[in-house]
């Protein structure tokens, strides 16, 4: 952590970046985002077990963007869509430097984007153990099971939309719920609206979902709603055999194709 | 059950299976009238909302159709709805949708007979699952949720 | 206020059999916004049109619904009708009551309650219709050909004949392609050469052509009728307009032990020089590789020589820019070499040719004039062997496909031997024999039956050199499998033809597709097979797939006339069913978030970027733009767009989710 702190104040003093984007405790001690811009702050940061919140989603908010060039304290979820980011163009790979931090919490030395690829490709891609586990028991239900599991988390939502705002990859300025002509999605709040908009939300991580689970994290009445985009990051390995978030120059799953893509259920 | 007749929207690309249902037509090969069939310039335009749409407004199972891959007057667009249906697919699956209920076909400008016997076997398996009694519940409870938050 | 009107047609009894069309005229005319609604025998009549036009006015129709058959048939007919009736053509939609209903079900209520749903989907749809203009593209009346065989001189001739403007680019220093190392060619055994070379001055001479040779594509951009392409002309290291071809240069080369191309490596040639004597343009080039000036500073002996000062050592490539209406690509083909073979030595024995090596050695202007000589020792071979199918048809070298014109040349070679050489033994292995073609198995039997070729049906597994002799080892399969030894002076392998080399550079350069062989991608195998996907660029020869003279020519002149069709009218006129990506006001500019996921699955490469920027220059936002020249309207990246910022003239988002809301729901 020392390490890091240090590397941030280098970096602020030396004008490389005009803000640090990193974890700071907050009063009742959870770990919030911090905007470091001031070197002498830069001791606020924080790396621990309590940072897990997926700090990319900033990356693309224009109140951070107008701070300047920026450094990210990055786990290896940012990365991965710090990856996408830059696949997706909405972040230019010469803007951004990575404070990559390994899972012990020591600093990693990410010097470009060929390093951090390097990095990325030698971890775990797939889903976090505890929500493979989660996966694996929905999977063992019955069709109606599921169904009705479902349903009765997806009563629970009220619309808040706090999934997609935590989500790094939703950073689309206007959301499909916003389109009005025609309203695809029920303004209001009902279990099968919820239920379409929770649909529409997963179909478009396909193949761009990194796992990092913040949707879930983000959900105030405890939807596992990840487990949807993971579920998917899932099938995505299991017939196209890529993970989301491992190059700069991905392609992604929905808008390209193999002819040779296999599928059984087309007569 | 036994007069249960399903309302079945088929989703169906212009160039080729359209054509084909039109050579049904031509042909005079007879099927089941559920079937009501709406137009796109290719299955690539086919969005997968439309089809919750379709099952939102009481659809009781629902046909998406295309060119045969390598076929595509666009030359790729049905090959990017088969990797969307792939997903779409596994999604429902996992949120317990039942899948039964979408047949996914590919039906040449040539096949008129082929679009016969999707649509007849479609038919006959929505005839014995009968109607989609849960997807109507949970639309007809939401609308019940919203009055009562009024 | 919609006010829309529905025209129910019985189309004789085609649909009144099984649908009660009067039914579906009243209870669709009871519908909110349909102003007006009736039923006649047939629509697309003149009285039946004549209808239509005439509620239009009296009703001040916003749309028109016309329910008969499929659109597949009439839309046309009946959007015209529209138009001569004051509506806009793009108001009118049909919907199919009887290729989709009345023939294809029993006449009872539920075909006619299908018949209302059908039309209610149609009146909802079209509610929400645009009126759309034609979208016009200008054109520029200048045609590019790339390759200058025998498809690219074919096309280039046919265009310039219809009074356009063509350019054509060729790699090499002169024009003329694989024809011109020909010897003779099938079926009829007239020389190549003396077909073709006219045609070649007929290029150069042309007032409409204009030739760039040992030039390459640099670039291409634009789309159909506006094309940009840069062109880069390799320097020739000689000033052209001053050169004479007098070829004394040529002659005086100190360097004269480079492989020379055009006779396939059988022969040398110096570093200046002119490929071949009948070579279009007649001048020669500076092969700088080879050069020893360019190598180690000193020589120009070239220069000294030259009586007319034409040397220009430090002569820079050009980059040229023009603007081309309409592209031919015709880049030809290459063929697999005898290295590729390790069951026949690699390529190690000199013996064991292809076929346009055999091309060169019979022919009268090749390295020996003619005569059919061991390239290892000079002698005449008295035992040759022929191989059909070397790598052709071969799933597990990666070829699958069939060369098309081996079985051809293959019967020509051994009858050119045995004209040559008749006290010779030619012995062919074969697969099949593919001969389909204008007196093309005539050709083939006249070879077997006049000139005594030994055909034996079957591979040859290895050959292998033994005191100076090929032997080679196969199977006859005619004679139950039997195996077979022939010992053979020289073996001619047909081998495979694969796609020209930089082809998929070249593919990629113009935005077309090519197949996993790296042949160029027609845009329909059947009904458009000298299109390819991209407007504007077509195909001629061999680029598309190994093919023999006359399809390539007949190919070539196909494109010229897709080329001139084009070139007919000074603007492009094309339907306006494209897709859009929506605008707004600053700060916005548009709800697209430019994640340009839509330009990977766009088969046109329609989807461009568009920068907004602010009075300084300072780019304020990139979003996409679809380029309406390009867009063939298929949707794909409608329906992938996240923030459905893009949408389709003629199938809105609107207008689809209207359709399956109003067939399903009763009004």
């Amino acid at each position: 952590m020392n390490n890091l702190i240090a590397r941030a104040k280098e970096l602020l003093e030396n004008k490389i970046v005009q803000v640090i984007v990193g974890y700071e405790a907050g009063p009742t001690g959870v770990a919030r985002p911090a905007f470091i811009t001031n070197p002498a702050k830069a001791d606020l940061l924080i790396y621990d077990e309590r940072c897990v919140q997926n700090l990319a989603v900033y990356l693309t908010k224009p109140e951070v963007r107008n701070l300047g060039k920026m450094a990210i304290v990055a786990t290896l979820p940012v990365m991965r869509s710090i990856m996408m980011l830059i696949s997706e163009q909405q972040i230019f790979a010469d803007n951004i430097i990575v404070l990559g931090v390994s899972s012990d919490g020591s600093l990693l030395d990410i010097a470009d984007i060929k390093v951090m690829q390097a990095y990325i490709e030698k971890s775990d891609l797939g889903n976090p153990v505890k929500d493979r586990a989660l996966l694996v028991e929905l999977n063992k239900l019955s069709k109606e099971e599921r169904f009705a599991y479902w349903q009765k988390e997806l009563s629970k939502c009220i619309k808040c939309y706090a999934c997609r705002q935590a989500c790094p990859l939703c950073y689309c300025t206007r959301c499909t719920v916003e389109v009005n002509q025609p309203q695809w999605i029920p303004v209001q709040s009902n279990t099968h609206g919820n239920m379409e908009w929770h649909i529409l939300r997963a179909m478009h991580l396909a193949g761009r979902c990194i796992s990092c689970g913040e949707c879930g994290r983000a959900c105030p009445v405890g939807i596992p709603c990840h487990l949807l985009t993971m579920q998917l990051a899932d099938e995505v390995h299991n017939y196209f055999k890529v993970y989301a978030g491992t190059s700069e120059k991905m392609s992604s799953v929905l808008s390209t194709f193999e002819p040779n893509d296999k599928e059984s259920f087309i007569i | 059950m036994s007069d249960f007749e399903p309302k079945v929207v088929a989703f169906v690309c212009n160039w080729c299976t359209y054509a084909g249902a039109d050579l049904t037509g031509t042909s005079r090969i007879k099927y089941a009238s559920n079937v009501k069939i709406i137009r796109f310039p290719c299955t690539g335009r086919i969005d997968f909302m439309l089809l919750l749409k379709a099952f939102a407004n009481g659809a009781d199972g629902i046909i998406v159709s295309g060119c045969h891959p390598n076929d595509c007057h666009y030359t790729s667009g049905n090959f990017h709805a088969k990797r969307r249906w792939i997903m779409f697919k596994e999604l429902m699956d996992f949120m317990g949708v039942d899948m039964n209920r979408i047949t996914f076909s590919w039906v040449s400008a040539a096949e008129g007979a082929k679009w016969a016997d999707v649509v007849n076997t479609t038919v006959t398996r929505l005839r014995e699952m009968g109607p989609y009694v849960s997807y109507r519940d949970l639309v007809n409870k939401s609308v019940e949720e919203e009055v009562k938050n009024e | 206020m919609a006010r829309i009107g529905v025209f129910v047609c019985h189309c004789g009894e085609n649909i009144s059999a099984t649908v009660d069309c009067g039914k579906v005229a009243e209870t669709i005319g009871k519908l909110k916004h349909v102003a007006y609604s009736t039923d006649y025998k047939y629509m697309c009549s003149d009285p039946g049109q004549t209808i239509i036009k005439d509620a239009i006015k009296e009703h001040n129709l916003t749309g028109v619904v016309v329910s008969a058959c499929s659109p597949r048939m009439h839309e046309p007919t009946f959007r015209k009708a529209c138009a001569e009736g004051g509506l806009n053509p793009f108001l009118c939609e049909m919907a199919n009551l009887r290729e989709h209903c009345s023939w294809v079900h029993e006449k009872n209520d539920l075909t006619t309650e299908k018949a209302i749903d059908i039309v209610r989907s149609q009146v909802e749809k079209v509610k929400l219709n645009s009126a759309l203009q034609p979208i016009k593209v200008p054109v520029t009346r200048t045609a590019l050909v790339i390759g200058g065989g025998i498809a690219g001189i074919q096309s280039a001739l046919d265009i310039a004949n219809c009074g356009h403007k063509v350019v054509m680019v060729e790699r090499s220093p002169s024009i003329g392609g694989h024809m011109s190392q020909l010897s003779e060619t099938f079926p009829t055994l007239d020389c190549s050469q003396c077909i073709l070379t006219p045609r070649m001055v007929e290029v150069a001479q042309h007032p409409n052509i204009t030739l760039y040779t040992y030039a390459e594509i640099e670039s291409v951009e634009g789309f159909i009728g506006n094309f940009k392409v840069k062109i880069r002309k390799k320097a020739k290291s000689l000033d052209e307009k001053i050169c004479t071809g007098c070829g004394l240069c040529t002659t005086k080369c100190p360097q004269k032990k480079i492989p020379n191309e055009f006779e396939q490596g059988m022969g040398m040639r110096p570093a200046i020089y002119i490929p071949f004597p009948q070579a279009v343009p007649n001048r020669p080039v500076i092969d700088r590789e080879h050069c020893t000036y360019y190598i180690k500073g000193k020589c120009k002996v070239c220069e000294i020589v030259c009586p007319t000062k034409a040397i220009r050592f430090d002569q820079p490539d050009e980059i040229l820019e023009l603007e081309i209406g309409a592209i031919v690509v015709s880049t030809g083909f290459d063929i697999k070499h005898a290295d590729f073979f390790p069951e026949y030595g690699y390529g190690k024995y000199k013996d064991i040719i292809d076929g346009l090596q055999f091309e060169r050695l019979a022919s009268a202007s090749g390295p020996t004039t003619g005569a059919i000589l061991r390239p290892s020792d000079g002698q005449v071979p008295k035992n040759i062997v022929f191989i059909a199918c070397a790598g052709s048809r071969d799933p597990a070298k990666g070829i699958a496909y069939c060369s098309k014109i081996c079985c051809m040349y293959t019967a020509k070679h051994a009858m050119l031997y045995k004209h040559k050489v008749h006290e010779g033994k030619a012995h062919v292995f074969y697969m099949d024999i593919r001969s389909g073609g204008k007196n093309y198995d005539e050709f083939v039997r006249r070879a077997i039956e006049e000139d005594h070729v030994n055909y034996i049906r079957g591979r040859v597994s290895t050959i292998y050199e033994r005191d100076g002799k090929l032997i080679v080892k196969g199977v006859d399969t005619l004679l139950g499998a039997q195996p077979v030894e022939i010992v053979a002076d020289m073996v001619v392998l047909a081998t495979a033809g694969i796609a020209s080399s930089g082809a998929e550079e070249l593919a990629q350069k113009l935005h077309v597709s090519y197949d996993s062989h790296k042949f160029f991608a027609e845009a329909h195998p059947k009904l458009k097979p000298v299109e390819t996907n991209t407007a504007g660029i077509f195909l001629a020869g061999a680029c598309q797939n190994p093919k023999d003279i006359p399809d390539t020519v007949s190919q070539a002149s196909g494109a010229a006339v897709k080329v001139a069709a084009l070139f007919s009218q000074s603007e492009l006129t094309r339907e306006p069913l494209v897709a859009a990506v929506n605008r707004s006001g600053p700060p916005m500019y548009s709800t697209c978030v430019g994640c340009f996921l839509c330009q990977s699955v766009c088969p046109y490469q329609a989807i461009e970027r568009e920068d907004f920027k602010t009075r300084d220059g300072k780019i304020i936002k990139t979003v996409a733009k679809i380029n309406e020249g390009l867009c063939q309207g298929c949707g794909t990246c409608v329906a992938l767009c996240r923030s459905k910022s893009i949408d389709l003239q003629g199938y809105s988002n609107n207008q689809v989710y209207a359709e399956v809301v109003a067939l399903l729901n009763e009004y």
